[in-house]
C-alpha cells in the first residue's frame, strides 16, 4: 500500500472493520434472463480474523469475492447495489488505477485451481517475482531471490533449484503453495482463499490448511476461507457466514454456530456432516434442490426446501435478524430453531 | 530436444530421397517428348532428338540418372537447360526474388493478421471486430489468382497507383501489392485464428489471476495474455511456409515477377524439365525444413510440450 493511498484511506480511522462488505447485489444478464447471483450480502473481516464462508454450489460465494477482488466477468455480470469497504473506502467508488493497486498489496486471492490459474507459460519463480518487479520495481535479479525465499517459506523443497521450473512440473499441493506465496508476496491485509484445496487429496488439503492458518497468525491478515467443507472450519474459522440464494441466511462465531444453529439451512449443513459417532447410520441431506437464480422463490429463498416453513414464509423475505451482537439469521422462526436444538 | 532435432533430421533422410526420386521419375515419364516440339513448325529430326537425349542423359535407366542427380545436388551443379544457359544461374537470379516477396508476406500475414485478430478479439463485437469478420471472409472466399487480377486491375490499370508489372529488380515498393496478394490468405486466416485464440484465453483462469495480481491491463494483455494466445498462431504461419511457395508461383505469374514462380512456370510449358527439377526439389526442400522448425518453435512456446 502506498503512503498516499493509506493515508487517503484513514488507516483504522473509520471505525469499522477492515473489510466491510455490505448489502451487495450482483446479477448476470445472460441471454436465458436476469441471474441474480448476490442478494444482499453482508459481511466483515478485521485483521487476525478467518471468516469461513459457507453454502452450497451456487449460493453466491465466488462472484461475492470476484467482486471484492474486481475480476468479476462484467459484462455478463453487473453490480446492482451496495458497497465493499477496505479500511472504510468504498472500492466500487475507486478509479481503475487506485482500484489495481489494491489488489495484491491490499487484497489478494488464491483460487481453487492452481493449475489452470497459474500462467502455464512462465516459470513458477518468474510469476512470483513479477509481483515484486511490477508493484514495488525491484530489479528482475533481486525479485527472482525473493521468489525463491517465498517458495521457501511456504516450503516447497529444494525452492532454489526449482525457481525456474514451470507450474505443470509441480504436484497439485506444491502448485497450491506457489499460487499462495504468489497471493502473499506483498503482505496483503486481506486474503481470500475460494476452495483452495477442494481440488487436492485429503492429506495435502489439511497441509495446505495448516499453511494458510500459520501464515495468517503470523502476518496478522484477515483471511476470508470460501468451502464447502464443514469439518475443516471448526478448526481455522473464527466466524462464519452461510450463504444461500446469494444471501447470508447465518453469521455466528464459528462454536456458536455449531453449538446451536439459528437458520434451519445451516442446521441441514451441520446434520449432513459425517460423524464419528454416527458410524452406519444414513447421512442427512437437505431435500430439494438450490433455488433456481433466474426465478427466485418469493419470500424466504429457503421455503421450498424448508422444514420449519409457516404460511408467511411464502410471501415475507425474513430480513437478518440480530441474535446478538455477533450473530444474526434470516429466517423468522430462528428462536424456534435455536430452541429445538438438535433434532 | 537436441536429440529430438538429430532424429527429425535423419527422418528427412528417405523423405528427401523419396520425394526427389518421384520428381525426376514423373517428370521424365510425362507424355510428349521434350525435344520433339524445339525445331519450330516441323517435328524434329530424330537424330537431334538422340543427340539431346544423349547429353541429358535420357538414354540412362532411370536409377543411373537419379544418381547423376543426386550427385550434382550435392555438389551445386545443376549444368544448363536446353538452351545451354545455366540452370544454377537462373536459380540464382530468381531465389533471392522469391525469398524477399516471402518474407514481405510473412511479414504482412504476422503483423496484419496478428494485430487485426487481436484487436477484433478484445473487443468483441465492436466496430473493429465487425470490419474484420467481414474483410477476413472476403479474402478468405477469393481465390489469390482472383484477388491478384483484380487489385492489378484497380491499381495499376484504372487508378494507375501502381505498375501493372514488376521491373526486374523487383524492389521492395514493387512487391508490396503482390506480397500482400500473396498472403491474403493466411492474412486472414491468421486474423480469425489469432481473434478465437484471445477470447478462448481472455476467459482463462491465468488471465483472471494476473488482474488478480494488480498487474496493469496492458500487461495482462501483452505479456500474459498474449504469449499464450500465439502459440497456435505461430505454428500456422510457419506451417504454411510450405504453401506460401506454391502461392508465390501463382502471384509471380500475374505480376511477371522474376522469381522462382516465373521460372518453374516458363520451364513447365517450355517442357524444360532441367529446371523443373531442381525447383521442385528446392520447394520441397523448404517445406520439410520449415515444418521442422515449426515442430522446435513449438515446443520453444509452450513448455509442456515434452520431446521423446
Ligand atoms: N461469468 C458468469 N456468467 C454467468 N453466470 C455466472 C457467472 N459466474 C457465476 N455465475 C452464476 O452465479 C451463481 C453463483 O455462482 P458462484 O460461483 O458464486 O457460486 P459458488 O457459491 O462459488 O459455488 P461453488 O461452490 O460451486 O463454487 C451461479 O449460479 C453461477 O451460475
Ligand atoms: S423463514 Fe421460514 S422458510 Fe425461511 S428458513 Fe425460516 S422457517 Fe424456513
Ligand atoms: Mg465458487
Amino acid at each position: 500500500m502506498t503512503e498516499v493511498l493509506s493515508e487517503q484511506m484513514g488507516r483504522g480511522s473509520h471505525g469499522g472493520a477492515l473489510l466491510e462488505v455490505d448489502n451487495l447485489h450482483v446479477e448476470f444478464r445472460t441471454r436465458a434472463g436476469v441471474a441474480k447471483a448476490v442478494n444482499g450480502v453482508t459481511y466483515s473481516v478485521d485483521a487476525g480474523e478467518t471468516l469461513a464462508v459457507l453454502g452450497e454450489s451456487g449460493s453466491g460465494k465466488s462472484v461475492t469475492a470476484q467482486t471484492i477482488m474486481g475480476i468479476l466477468d462484467m459484462p455478463p455480470g453487473k453490480i446492482t447495489g451496495g458497497e465493499i469497504r477496505f479500511r472504510g473506502v468504498d472500492l466500487l467508488k475507486l478509479p481503475d488505477d487506485q482500484r489495481r493497486k489494491i489488489r495484491g498489496e491490499g487484497i489478494s486471492m488464491v483460487f481453487q485451481d492452481a493449475l489452470s490459474a497459474l500462467n502455464p507459460v512462465f516459470p513458477v519463480g518468474w510469476q512470483i517475482a513479477e509481483m515484486f518487479r511490477m508493484h514495488r520495481g525491484t530489479s528482475r535479479a533481486d525479485a527472482k531471490k525473493m521468489a525463491v525465499e517465498l517458495m521457501d517459506r511456504v516450503r516447497i523443497p529444494a525452492a532454489k533449484e526449482r525457481v525456474n521450473d514451470f507450474p505443470h512440473q509441480f504436484s497439485g499441493g506444491m502448485r497450491q503453495r506457489i499460487m499462495i506465496a504468489m497471493a502473499i508476496a506483498l503482505d496483503p491485509e486481506i486474503l481470500i482463499a475460494d476452495e483452495p484445496t477442494t481440488a487436492l487429496d485429503v492429506t495435502v488439503q489439511a497441509q495446505i490448511m495448516g499453511l494458510l492458518a500459520e501464515l495468517q497468525r503470523d502476518s496478522n491478515m484477515g483471511l476470508i476461507l470460501i468451502t464447502h467443507d464443514l469439518g475443516v472450519v471448526a478448526d481455522v474459522a473464527d466466524k462464519i457466514a452461510v450463504m444461500y440464494g446469494g444471501r447470508i441466511v447465518e453469521n455466528a462465531p464459528v462454536h456458536d454456530l455449531y453449538r446451536d444453529p439459528a437458520h434451519p439451512y445451516s442446521k441441514g449443513l451441520l446434520e449432513s456432516i459425517p460423524r464419528v459417532d454416527q458410524k452406519g447410520q444414513e447421512l442427512y441431506a437437505i431435500k430439494g434442490l438450490p433455488p433456481n437464480l433466474l426465478e427466485m422463490p418469493t419470500g424466504c429463498a429457503f421455503h421450498p426446501r424448508c422444514p420449519y416453513r409457516r404460511d408467511n414464509c411464502v410471501t415475507d423475505v425474513p430480513p437478518l435478524y440480530t441474535i446478538s451482537g455477533t450473530r444474526g439469521s434470516a429466517c423468522h422462526y430462528w428462536r424456534e430453531v435455536i430452541d429445538e436444538g438438535e433434532r | 530436444m537436441g536429440r529430438y532435432a538429430i532424429r527429425r533430421l535423419l527422418q528427412l533422410v528417405p523423405v528427401v530421397l523419396g520425394t526427389t526420386f518421384i520428381i525426376n521419375y514423373m517428370v521424365w515419364q510425362l507424355p510428349g517428348d521434350p525435344f520433339a516440339g524445339r525445331c519450330g513448325q516441323r517435328p524434329c529430326p530424330d537424330s537431334y532428338i538422340t543427340a539431346m537425349r544423349e547429353q541429358f542423359g535420357l538414354d540412362q535407366p532411370i536409377l543411373v540418372q537419379y544418381w547423376n542427380f543426386l550427385k550434382n545436388l550435392l555438389t551445386g551443379n545443376f549444368g544448363t537447360d536446353f538452351n545451354g544457359v545455366s540452370v544454377a544461374t537462373q536459380l540464382g537470379d530468381a531465389w533471392p526474388i522469391t525469398i524477399r516477396l516471402a518474407l514481405m508476406a510473412v511479414a504482412f500475414e504476422a503483423i496484419i493478421g496478428i494485430g487485426a485478430g487481436v484487436l477484433s478479439g478484445l473487443k468483441r463485437g465492436g466496430f473493429v471486430d465487425n470490419v474484420v469478420t467481414v474483410s477476413t471472409l472476403v479474402l478468405l472466399s477469393l481465390p489469390i489468382f482472383v484477388t491478384g487480377y483484380l487489385l492489378q486491375w484497380i491499381l495499376g490499370v484504372q487508378l494507375h497507383i501502381i505498375e501493372p508489372t514488376v521491373s526486374d529488380a523487383a524492389t521492395v515498393p514493387e512487391l508490396i501489392v503482390p506480397a500482400l496478394v500473396l498472403a491474403s490468405l493466411n492474412m486472414a486466416f491468421t486474423a480469425r485464428l489469432t481473434r478465437t485464440s484471445i477470447v478462448e484465453n481472455l476467459r482463462a483462469d491465468y488471465v483472471r489471476t494476473a488482474v488478480a495480481k494488480g498487474l496493469s491491463n496492458r500487461r495482462v494483455v501483452a505479456i500474459h495474455l498474449l504469449r499464450n494466445s500465439l502459440i497456435p498462431v505461430l505454428t500456422f504461419l510457419g506451417t504454411e511456409v510450405g504453401s506460401l511457395m506454391s502461392g508465390a508461383i501463382i502471384t509471380e505469374g500475374i505480376f511477371n515477377i522474376h522469381g522462382i514462380g516465373g521460372l518453374l512456370w516458363r520451364a513447365i510449358n517450355g517442357q524444360d524439365y532441367t529446371i523443373v527439377v531442381p525447383v521442385a526439389t528446392l520447394l520441397v526442400l523448404v517445406y520439410l525444413v520449415s515444418n521442422l522448425l515449426v515442430d522446435l518453435l513449438y515446443g520453444v512456446l509452450d513448455p509442456r510440450i515434452r520431446y521423446e
